[in-house]
């Protein structure tokens, strides 16, 4: 008996089973087995294992594994492909009902991984027009200021890019591009506002943006020489042979029109609406292309020569970093060179030329992507694992037939190959609905993409339709392949292992376990937004509008809204607080060591009546008495130690390089987002850098006072277009990160209740159909309709509870360490707000579980035990 | 001609199956070899010759019994056939007179170390 708790190696004989050739295996198995046996008497287990792995290894020689073909051979490839696709429509047709909730559930799910096929390929796809775009590199900078933290630069200085060319060699072209080439350009009677960028003749030679007037190699060589796209030049002059014109730039340069370029494409990092002659600004001198130091607004791209390693130019960079550094003493910059292929999607430097979409938000569309998709794949298996009772008898029949493992297998995945394809259909429709909200979900997609669909994606999306069937067919196939005729035709009651019940349940659990966390997050998310919006800043924001001067006059703007009946005050700021933007220095009173930062804003003297600004001492600013006096809040006076807000007036501070009269004090407002904390704060007034224009509006309709203001404006300025903000959507736009998140995770919860629910609809209505005879029969003894909801329903309650218990945790840590990491005011978590969404999810369920237990008990038993 | 060519190790293998008479099957020959030449072969090299062999005709084989250390699966019995032994028989001749012309074969060291 002890050598029967000895087996040979599991592995190896599985492994042997699978390589030998059928017509010798049992002669070559039965000798390894006794083998075996009369090795363990001799040598022990431990060697006969030994000898035993060995014998199989040896085993594989041509006369004993089987031939690759010859397992097929004798099938008809098509035929038998034709079978199983027939099978699979009529087993489709055959149970609507999960068809459609297999169908639905994999296309809810496939529209958010079609989403993240068509971001992540589109995002890759920048740049990709570019003929040389491996050859061309970006010299990036990294600058570190004196005992501080390094920061990386996307931009470096003009001046690199000169040197390069003039005291290192080895590049095919140098391009530095200067961004600072925007402004208005006039043409007779025609102004136009554009944004450009300065750059030489090697531009053109490097990157693939054509000419469709003009030489590419002389055209930027002159100074106030201009490339014009076709787009502006039909703006300026309506027609595009322009080329010899002169138009007059803003800052009264008359520039010469060389060439008319064609517009960049979307897909490109480098946008502009005109090029002017880097020659312009070295004529002039400018410190642009002089200094060092101006590293902040200008690039500096290089065209390697074919089969050139980058890293051979990096001992040239640090020769010339550190040529330069020696010059200066309070940072020190060090450079690389990026390939452009690398630049989008980004990996968080700062200044990039135009909006690039961070690295980070690919990840987590993609990983959220996957995780919905795996959930919907859940659904797949359960119900077909749940079916595979039904389904067994043709798999004994077609076993019994003939039909091999692998037969099997492929006809099952190519079932749910088929509902993955009708799937898709579906998702190409929904994906039409759902891209407009997606673009505009944050200001990343609405800058940077479109989600237009190109032939190749379609084949991504075909390809990922098939894996998505392979995978949620997998385990089912599997499964169903492996089931033994003998077995099936005993009995279906012998097919429920206990096991595959306890992997249904750990499925459906995982999917509640998502749906709930979703939900929870998308609930405390809400909650800190609406939060944030109406928490009390102190001051009042209410019917405030708020105008870009966009550069004009401030009085004349003034007076021309001051005709408007409507508007009851006018004011102007150097900015707007409480949406983000500051503006602080540190701040002395008369101990000079003790210092505290100090934010401040420079207002006209209406500003704080505008504002309901209170003020608990002193006085406003009085209309040209204003220099050098300042209005602190009640945080200030405290902080510094100045002493009541009656004491603090007359009293001088110190910031800014200047001294400073206290004439009044204000009561604290929040002047910055949820994410700070209320400092020190105050008002300046007598500046003349005010970008915005308050407006206190009273007016019963809006729209014919917008009207009003909108032609007050164009009085003043005809190029641009009004733009102006209520204040409290300002405050909401400041938010926008919230309310992505809340917009994303929103749609995610959908899904992931949907694609759970429909699960959970399948599983109950095959639990109740397999139990009617039970049900039918409790009832007849005397059980009620809520008796028998209760039994039905009694068995998922675990499993949403330890769902409950994964999935609220987690999402409140998800919620501490994204939405909330930063804010120093946020919502109370609460009971209710962590349950809330949790309990919402079980509720659902429950419904569900009941609808289809009542519709089973409801119905007459003798109808039942009839069908039976 | 190939056919009636015999390897060393097919010489062997058919030898020992002789020898075995009646029991001769994969373990029983296995462990003859082992036994009387020690040398250790792996059953699929046996495999190997044995299904060389029974191609060539010079031996056959049938289905036996199967029992418990078996797994339950059948043995498979080999036995020469009058081919088999007719090549045998031939090899042994062919050494026999080769034998024949070395007249008093001794060994003798090849060297001596003084």
């Amino acid at each position: 008996m002890k050598e029967k708790t000895h087996t040979p190696p599991l592995f190896y004989t599985r492994l042997f089973r699978w390589f030998c050739k059928e017509d010798i295996y049992d002669e070559l198995q039965g000798d390894l087995d006794e083998e075996f046996v009369l090795n363990i008497q001799e040598f022990g287990i431990h060697k006969a294992r030994r000898l035993y792995k060995k014998e199989v290894i040896k085993m594989v020689r041509p006369s004993i594994i089987k031939s690759i073909n010859a397992q097929y051979t004798s099938n008809n490839h098509t035929a038998m492909f034709k079978n199983y696709s027939i099978v699979a429509l009529r087993n489709l047709g055959r149970n609507k009902l999960f068809s459609s909730i297999n169908i639905i559930g994999l296309a809810i799910s496939m529209v958010v991984g079609l989403i993240a096929i068509a971001f992540v390929t589109e995002m890759y796809s920048y740049d990709d027009f570019h003929e040389k775009g491996d050859r061309i590199y970006r010299v990036v900078n990294t600058r570190t200021p004196l005992n501080q933290t390094p920061s990386e630069y996307a931009t470096t200085s003009v001046l690199t890019g000169r040197r390069l060319a003039s005291d290192f060699g080895g590049f095919e072209a140098i391009a530095p591009i200067y961004r600072g080439f925007s402004g208005n350009m006039t043409y007779g009677d025609v102004t136009i506002i554009q944004g450009g960028i300065y750059t030489n003749n090697d531009f053109f030679k490097m990157f693939s943006f054509p000419l469709v007037a003009g030489n590419p190699e002389t055209a930027l060589s002159e100074p106030y020489s201009v490339v014009l796209t076709e787009a502006t030049a039909k703006k300026l002059f309506n027609r595009t042979d322009v080329v010899g014109e002169v138009i007059e730039y803003s800052n009264g340069d008359q520039l010469k029109v060389t060439g008319v370029a064609r517009d960049a494409p979307f897909h490109s990092h480098i946008r502009f609406d005109a090029i002017g002659s880097l020659e312009t600004l070295i004529t002039k001198n400018s410190s642009v292309v002089t200094s060092w130091g101006s590293m902040w607004s200008s690039y500096v791209y290089v065209l390697l020569p074919e089969g050139a390693k980058p890293e051979n130019y990096q001992t040239s960079l640090d020769q010339l970093a550190k040529e330069e550094n020696e010059k200066v003493k309070r940072y020190q910059i060090a450079m690389g060179l990026e390939p452009m292929n690398s630049i989008v999607p980004g990996d968080g430097k700062y200044n990039q030329m135009y909006t690039i979409m961070p690295k980070e938000n690919l990840k987590s569309i993609t990983i959220l992507a996957l995780i919905v998709i795996i959930s919907a794949c859940f659904n797949y298996t359960n119900l077909s694992i749940a079916r595979s009772v039904k389904r067994g008898k043709e798999v004994g029949v077609r076993k019994v037939v003939g039909a091999r493992k692998t037969h099997l297998f492929a006809q099952f995945v190519i079932e749910a190959i088929f509902v993955a394809i009708l799937a898709l259909g579906i998702a190409l429709l929904l994906f039409q609905v759902v891209r407009p909200g997606f673009l505009t979900l944050n200001f990343y997609m609405d800058r940077t993409t479109r989600l237009e669909l190109t032939p190749i994606m379609y084949l991504y999306f075909f390809g990922f339709s098939l894996s998505i069937g392979f995978l949620a067919g997998f385990v089912p196939a599997l499964l169903m392949s492996k089931l033994k005729p003998v077995s099936i035709l005993k009995g279906i009651s012998t097919i429920k292992s206990s096991r595959r019940v306890d992997l249904r349940k750990i499925l459906i659990g995982l999917q509640f376990t998502l749906s709930m966390g979703f939900a929870v997050l998308v609930s405390l998310a809400s909650k800190q937004y609406k939060f944030a919006l109406n928490y009390d800043l102190g001051f009042n924001t209410e019917n405030v509008l708020n105008v870009d001067v966009q550069g004009n006059d401030l009085e004349l703007l003034k007076a021309a809204f001051r005709k408007v009946p409507e508007v009851k005050g006018v004011s102007t700021s150097s900015m707007v607080p409480s949406t983000g933007s500051s503006n602080s220095d540190y701040a002395r009173y008369k101990d000079p060591t003790d210092s505290a930062i100090a934010y401040t804003v420079d207002v006209t003297p209406e500003y704080l009546d505008n504002m309901g600004h209170e003020l608990i001492a002193g006085s406003n600013f009085r209309e040209g008495e204003t220099q050098d006096k300042i209005i602190i809040n009640e945080l200030m006076a405290k902080r510094l130690k100045i002493g009541t807000p009656a004491e603090a007036l007359g009293q001088s501070l110190h910031f800014y390089d200047k001294n400073w009269t206290i004439i009044g004090v204000v009561k604290d407002f929040h002047h910055g987002t949820v994410n700070d904390k209320v400092e020190p704060f105050g008002f300046t007034s007598g500046r003349s850098n005010h970008y915005n224009l308050n407006l206190k509006l009273m007016s019963a309709d809006i729209t014919s006072t917008m009207s009003k203001l909108e032609d007050a404006w164009s009085e003043v300025d005809q190029l641009h277009d009004f733009s102006a903000i209520f204040y409290e959507d300002q405050i909401e736009r400041t938010y926008s990160e919230i309310s992505a998140s809340i917009k994303t995770f929103g749609l995610l919860a959908g899904v992931a209740i949907c694609i759970s629910i429909l699960g959970l609809l399948g599983m109950a209505v095959y639990t109740t159909e397999s139990r009617v005879k039970e049900l039918t029969i409790r009832k007849v003894l005397g059980a009620s309709v809520s008796n028998l909801v209760l039994l039905l329903s009694k068995g998922f309650m675990p499993l949403f509870i330890i769902s409950a218990a994964i999935a609220i945790p987690a999402a409140y840590l998800m919620f501490e360490r994204t939405i909330v990491q930063y804010a120093v005011y946020k919502i109370n978590v609460g009971i209710w707000e962590l349950s809330g969404g949790a309990l919402l999810v079980i509720g659902i369920a429950f419904l569900t579980i009941g609808s289809q237990a009542a519709k089973a008990a409801k119905m007459n038993p003798a109808q039942n035990l009839r069908d039976q | 001609m190939k056919g009636s060519h015999l390897g060393e190790f097919q010489e062997l293998v058919l030898l020992t199956i002789m020898v075995l008479k009646e029991n001769a099957y994969g373990v029983s020959i296995k462990r003859e070899i082992k036994e009387r030449a020690d040398r250790s072969i792996s059953r699929g090299a046996l495999h190997t010759a044995l299904s060389r062999l029974e191609e060539k005709g010079l031996i056959e084989s049938w289905q036996g019994e199967a029992n418990k250390e078996r797994g339950g699966m059948r043995k498979r019995y080999y036995k020469v056939t009058d081919t088999g032994a007719a090549a045998l028989r031939t090899t042994k001749q062919l050494r026999d007179s080769l034998w024949n012309e070395i007249p008093d074969l001794s060994l003798q060291p090849q060297h001596n170390y003084a």
